[in-house]
């Protein structure tokens, strides 16, 4: 397990020292002051603009940051030949991807937790709502679990596509996942045979998101989702997780670095 | 008694272009055998097959025919890589981290404690001349001082085997001369020495065994005193280009018979 530390601090001193997360986590910051600005704009609804488009920032640059280091993560160790000195010390492939994924995993912490607290702060400077400031924390873990489920599939497209390839597999991925019932629901009113099936399948290969940000919405509108709920989508996105490093790893266990 | 460090049979490997899917023979009938203490140095022109070979024992790339052992194992197994020290052609490094950061992170996934990571690092960064610039990020050495560092980070682990693809490569004379003497101190400790290099006033002077490949073909194999006979290094450099000269004139006209046949 040492091993899989040292590189998931590695990835995560690489990413911490890249400053276009800092351009990312500016821009970000900006956003969400911007909820303030377009709240005042609003009837009575300023409060709830904030927290919708705080939360909304938080996961959309997440996101982002997710994709662009994600997709990179394996594919720039081998495009710079940094592999060469990985790979011949001691340590077994799955070490090599569970410290990758973990390094960015731990960099989306931090910047969950900061983006979070930002907009903490800014919600209980406007109105000290207990209320609201709860719905803000329970809503956070939902958007981390939504992070790493990128994570991972960034991850593993890295690992054997080129970066802008990587990027476009995983965005698509990602607004698939959020476009889960209406596949089923096109499933449903469409004639044709083939295409039924081909979004039966999709609809099936492809991870609910949507899920998650009903839940989300729910929880920000104070309706508690129940734990069963929670517990569900936890392990569904962490199979869905795991699923996709076990594949990496075999990918990576089976390519040559030539 | 001696023991053998390396053992390949019949090692064969063969690239596909990623279009066309033309066929290249990297390696062909590879049969070599590397004992414990030994220095070897695998010679050979540009292509000749020479970083294919390490890169097979130690387990970057599969072969396509024929037998591998490295250490007792087959390459790549961890119990071989944690035993062996590698340096790469032109060895490409983390330019975010520092010298001093960047052994430490290699220490690290050698599983050393903190005092054994610390001691080798300093002790190494000293050995390789880059004291002063243990704390300067890598991204701003020369490329000499990143082969400096390759060096260092291969023997981080105190490895009983060492493979050096192209150790002198990027080296001004200072540098060549402080890799003869690190060889030289690597050999009087007993480590078992692999290198690739085109230098052979360096290999005539560490090395005790050569072999040299030509278009993936172990064209020669045996020691350099036979060849040198206690002369310079010139002897070798004879040695080599006309036996290089006698192999690429046997394959043409080895080739022609073939079209000529062809023909026929």
């Amino acid at each position: 397990m040492n091993a899989v530390l040292t590189l998931a601090l590695n990835t995560l001193r690489e990413t911490v020292r890249d400053r276009v997360l800092y351009a990312f986590l500016f821009f970000a910051f900006i956003l969400t002051l911007g909820g303030i600005v377009l709240g005042s704009l609003s009837v009575g609804q300023n409060l709830r603009i904030l927290v919708d488009l705080g939360l909304a920032t938080i996961s959309i640059f997440g996101g982002i940051i997710a994709i662009f280091v994600g997709t990179a993560l394996v594919y720039k160790e081998i495009e710079k030949r940094t592999i060469y000195l990985i790979v011949t010390k001691p340590i077994k492939r799955w070490q090599f991807i569970l410290g990758k994924f973990l390094g960015l995993a731990i960099c989306l912490l931090i910047v969950t937790v900061l983006m979070g607290s930002f907009l903490l702060a800014l919600t209980t400077y406007m109105t000290p709502d207990y209320k609201i400031s709860f719905a803000l924390i329970y809503s956070l873990p939902l958007i981390y679990l939504e992070l790493l489920f990128i994570t991972a599939i960034a991850t593993f497209f890295s690992t054997f596509a080129t970066p802008m390839m990587s990027v476009v597999f995983t965005l698509g991925a990602w607004l698939i996942g959020h476009l889960g019932q209406s596949l089923l629901a096109l499933a449903q009113i469409t004639e044709s045979a083939s295409a039924k099936t081909i979004l039966q399948i999709a609809y099936w290969v492809m991870p609910d998101l949507a899920k998650l940000t009903l839940t989300r919405a729910e929880i920000t509108n104070g309706i508690s989702p129940g734990p069963e709920l929670i517990t569900y989508l936890v392990a569904y996105i962490m199979a869905y997780i795991v699923f996709l490093l076990v594949l990496s790893t075999l990918i990576t266990e089976r390519r040559e670095f030539p | 008694m001696t023991k053998t460090v390396i053992e390949t049979v019949s090692l064969g490997k063969v690239h596909f272009s990623n279009f066309l899917r033309k066929r290249f023979q990297a390696l062909d009938e590879l049969s070599l055998t590397i004992n414990s203490g030994e220095t070897f140095g695998l010679l050979g022109l540009n292509g000749a097959g020479k970083t294919t070979t390490l890169k097979l024992l130690l387990g970057l790339i599969r072969p396509t025919s024929g037998q591998i052992e490295v250490l007792g194992h087959t390459p790549g197994d961890v119990r071989a890589l944690a035993r062996i020290g590698f340096l790469p052609e032109s060895p490409y490094f983390y330019t975010y981290l520092s010298a001093q950061e960047f052994l430490d992170f290699s220490g690290r996934l050698f599983a050393l404690n903190d005092k054994e990571r610390h001691d080798r690092a300093k002790e190494l960064l000293e050995l390789v001349g880059l004291t002063d610039a243990a704390k300067r990020p890598i991204g701003k050495f020369s490329k000499g001082m990143m082969q400096r560092l390759g060096i260092a980070q291969s023997l981080l682990n105190d490895p009983e085997l060492i493979f050096w693809d192209e150790p002198t490569s990027g080296l001004d004379p200072i540098g060549r001369r402080d890799v003869r003497t690190i060889l030289h101190k690597l050999k009087e400790r007993g480590k078992t020495v692999f290198f690739n290099s085109h230098l052979l006033p360096d290999v005539s002077e560490v090395c005790d065994r050569i072999g040299i490949l030509n278009r993936g073909k172990l064209i020669f194999q045996g020691q350099v005193s036979e060849i040198t006979r206690g002369g310079s290094y010139l002897k070798l450099e004879d040695f080599f280009l006309s036996t290089i000269q006698e192999a690429e004139a046997n394959y043409k006209s080895a080739n022609s018979q073939e079209a000529r046949g062809t023909k026929n």
